[in-house]
């Protein structure tokens, strides 16, 4: 599990060019998803993968390789893009280094939309879950960022303990809904934690849309996302329409949490991590910030899902428990950081 | 950070006890309905016959061996979970200070999954006597709650900081138990996903005597180290001033602390926020005293977690929704409106 954690925590000031960052994280991540086709329960020469892909001869390896690994392989970088790029942007608009899709309680919120419209709505298709998460993420970040407002505007770490109980809060409900619909139990808990595995390729092709949509209006948002670092009178002399920003911000946020919790259930953390790392890369313009936590996050989830299927060997770990506990370390070193 | 201290009532020795009487009896009212609830209806006369040695063979039965295990673990834990929680409140004078929020219960949840990890053999059977799960439970809970405190260091006296960093042992913690869970056999992982959330639909009598016999002498020490709790609005200095809360003092409280959680959550798994919500009410009704806060949240902890689990049972059945998501859903909220009125407090 080293090599997860091993760019987080890096305390070395990394200073390359940008575009020599972004080819190296591109190349790392391609050679991440031809090991998350080749490594697993079964290890596959590449010989195999080409030949499942370019002559699929109908074989147990073909199909498994094409049918099961491939998914996951697609799967994985793209809800890590989607939620690293969430990351990056809501620790922009809360001005605060330790907000993320899960401390403020969005992976809770869509998660629990997607429960609520799968069960109690009986929305089957993915486009829907992923708009109907992206709904419950919005929510909750309207409900959770109202209530700091409404107690006239908390610090940082406050804003933080209000999404965590909102996350436990949502937690409990999607508790009672899957129990109480006699859900096996041992799948709840793998989707409560987030996972890659045993997703169809569909999954993919549907959410890559909504992500595609979410990072382009993010990235549209570069500029006065960058004016918003600084303080709000700041930002508003520079000409930033605050309001009107935040808003669209907020969408972006809601689209990329929401497609990446329909795809894989809440992956912990992988939203807070990220965009430290990115930073320490490429430093804090959002147009070199935000494609930078898109491809770590990608790199970040795809080495995520393959320490998943070594860590308990032969058992399949979720991923959400493996980036949870990577997470938590960091968050544990960022509070630490503040302090010092 | 100064932690505001809301004003309170002032409360003459009299309503305090009246209270608590009242909150007595209607402890009592609710075990007899907490019994008497289930799958077939048992007057509340009939249970109360029972409890006094009469009444027929079959509601002796349904009574005594099959509801009374369930009210009497629910009713026991609840008041560890929330003596647990007056301690840590009030060691911490915050009264967003509880064993879920510190680490404790996630802590003394990883100690019993490795627990049965570790010691399960092909069959799902443990191979060492269950009397030992208490144990691992409170190895872990000491092990949180340590961390917690040594990664928090000098920002221990912040009491935000001190809940995240909690809030993050915690999440650590929990990762960590999904993935034993998920080690161990498939029976175990559904019986202890159930657990985890806080279920007491499984236990029998045994169970609960080696409950009762490890909380005795915790609740002792707990009780004797209570004598010495700092009035709630002093500091730190006034308070080392006169002499307490020096930090072995502190120390000590919070083992307590963890210990009685540790024992409650073994048995009944990660029931949430009753450390947070019963110390509180308790305060409301019965003011700053010692001994009548300390009794009164024992009582409404054993009643918020009776209370619970009856409204799971009555319900949800023949589903065994976790008492743990209804002390959520309830607890939560709460919890939010302490943290938004903390912060109107404080300007």
């Amino acid at each position: 599990m080293a090599f997860v954690s091993a760019a987080p925590r890096s305390t070395v000031e990394l200073r390359l060019s940008p575009a020599v960052v972004f080819l190296l994280l591109a190349v790392a991540l391609a050679l991440a998803m031809l090991g998350s086709l080749t490594l697993g329960y079964r290890l596959y020469g590449l010989d195999q993968v080409w030949m499942a892909f370019f002559a699929h001869d109908g074989s147990e390896t073909a199909t498994v390789i094409a049918g099961l690994r491939l998914p996951r392989a697609l799967i994985a970088p793209l809800a890590g893009a989607g939620l690293g790029m969430a990351g990056a942007v809501v620790q922009t608009l809360s001005r605060n280094r330790i907000a993320s899709p899960d401390t403020l309680g969005l992976n809770g919120g869509a998660a629990l939309a997607v429960v609520v419209a799968s069960i109690v709505f009986g929305v089957q298709s993915l486009t829907g879950l992923s708009l109907a998460a992206a709904l419950g993420a919005l929510v909750t970040s309207l409900v959770v960022f109202g209530i700091a407002a409404g107690a006239g505007g908390l610090s940082p770490l406050k804003i933080v303990l209000v999404g965590v109980t909102f996350a436990s809060l949502t937690h409990a409900i999607v508790e009672v809904i899957l129990t109480s619909n006699e859900a096996q139990l041992q799948q709840l808990l793998f989707w409560l934690s987030g996972a890659f595995v045993d997703r169809p390729i569909s999954h993919f092709f549907t959410g890559l849309p909504v992500v595609a949509v979410g990072a382009g209006l993010a990235l549209v948002l570069a500029r006065p996302l960058d004016a918003l670092q600084a303080d709000d009178s700041t930002a508003r002399g520079l000409g930033v329409p605050l309001g009107l920003v935040r808003a669209a911000a907020f969408l972006a946020v809601a689209l990329l949490t929401g497609a990446a919790v329909a795809m894989a259930g809440p992956v912990a953390f992988v939203g807070l991590v990220v965009p430290h790392a990115a930073r320490r890369l490429v430093g804090l313009r959002h147009a070199l910030l935000l494609p930078a936590s898109g491809l770590a996050g990608a790199l970040y989830a795809t080495l995520a899902d393959i320490a998943a299927r070594f860590v308990i060997y032969p058992v399949e770990a979720p991923v959400g428990a493996i980036t949870a506990v990577v997470g938590a370390a960091v968050l544990l070193i960022l509070l630490r950081k503040r302090a010092a | 950070m100064s932690v505001a201290v809301p004003a309170l009532p002032r409360h003459r020795p009299l309503t305090r006890w009246t209270a608590l009487g009242v909150v007595g009896a209607l402890f009592a009212l609710l075990t007899l309905a907490a019994i008497g609830f289930g799958s077939t209806w048992i007057p509340l006369e009939a249970v109360a016959n029972v409890l006094l040695g009469g009444g027929e063979r079959t509601e002796r039965l349904v009574v005594l061996n099959l509801r009374m295990p369930r009210v009497a673990a629910a009713a026991i834990a609840g008041g560890a979970i929330a003596f647990a929680g007056y301690l840590l409140q009030r060691i911490t004078r915050n009264e967003l200070a509880s064993p879920g929020v510190l680490g404790v219960v996630d802590g003394a949840a990883f100690g019993v999954v490795l627990f049965m990890a570790v010691f399960s053999n092909e069959a799902n059977a443990l191979t060492v006597p269950v009397a030992w799960q208490p144990l691992a439970a409170a190895i872990g809970a000491l092990v949180a709650i340590t961390v917690v405190f040594v990664l928090s260091g000098r920002q221990a006296s912040s009491a935000i900081r001190l809940l995240l960093f909690g809030i993050a042992v915690a999440a650590v913690c929990k990762a960590l138990t999904t993935i034993f869970m998920l080690v161990g056999p498939i029976y175990q992982a559904s019986q202890a996903a159930r657990w985890l959330a806080g279920a007491v639909n499984a236990i029998n009598w045994g169970e609960i005597q080696i409950m009762a016999l490890c909380l005795v002498p915790t609740l002792l020490f707990a009780g004797a180290l209570a004598r010495n709790l700092p009035p709630a609005d002093l500091d730190d200095v006034s308070a080392q001033g006169i002499g307490l809360n020096v930090p072995v003092y502190r120390i000590l409280v919070f083992t307590a602390a963890a210990l009685l959680t540790a024992i409650a959550v073994s048995f009944v798994g990660g029931v949430g926020f009753i450390g947070l919500i019963a110390p509180h009410l308790a305060r409301l009704l019965v003011g700053r005293a010692r001994l009548a806060g300390i009794l009164m949240a024992m009582l409404l902890g054993a009643m918020m977690l009776m209370g619970a689990d009856l409204i799971v049972r009555v319900a949800f059945t023949p589903l065994e929704v976790p008492a743990g998501t209804v002390t959520a859903i309830v607890g939560a909220p709460y919890f939010l409106f302490l943290l938004m009125r903390k912060d109107q407090a404080n300007g």
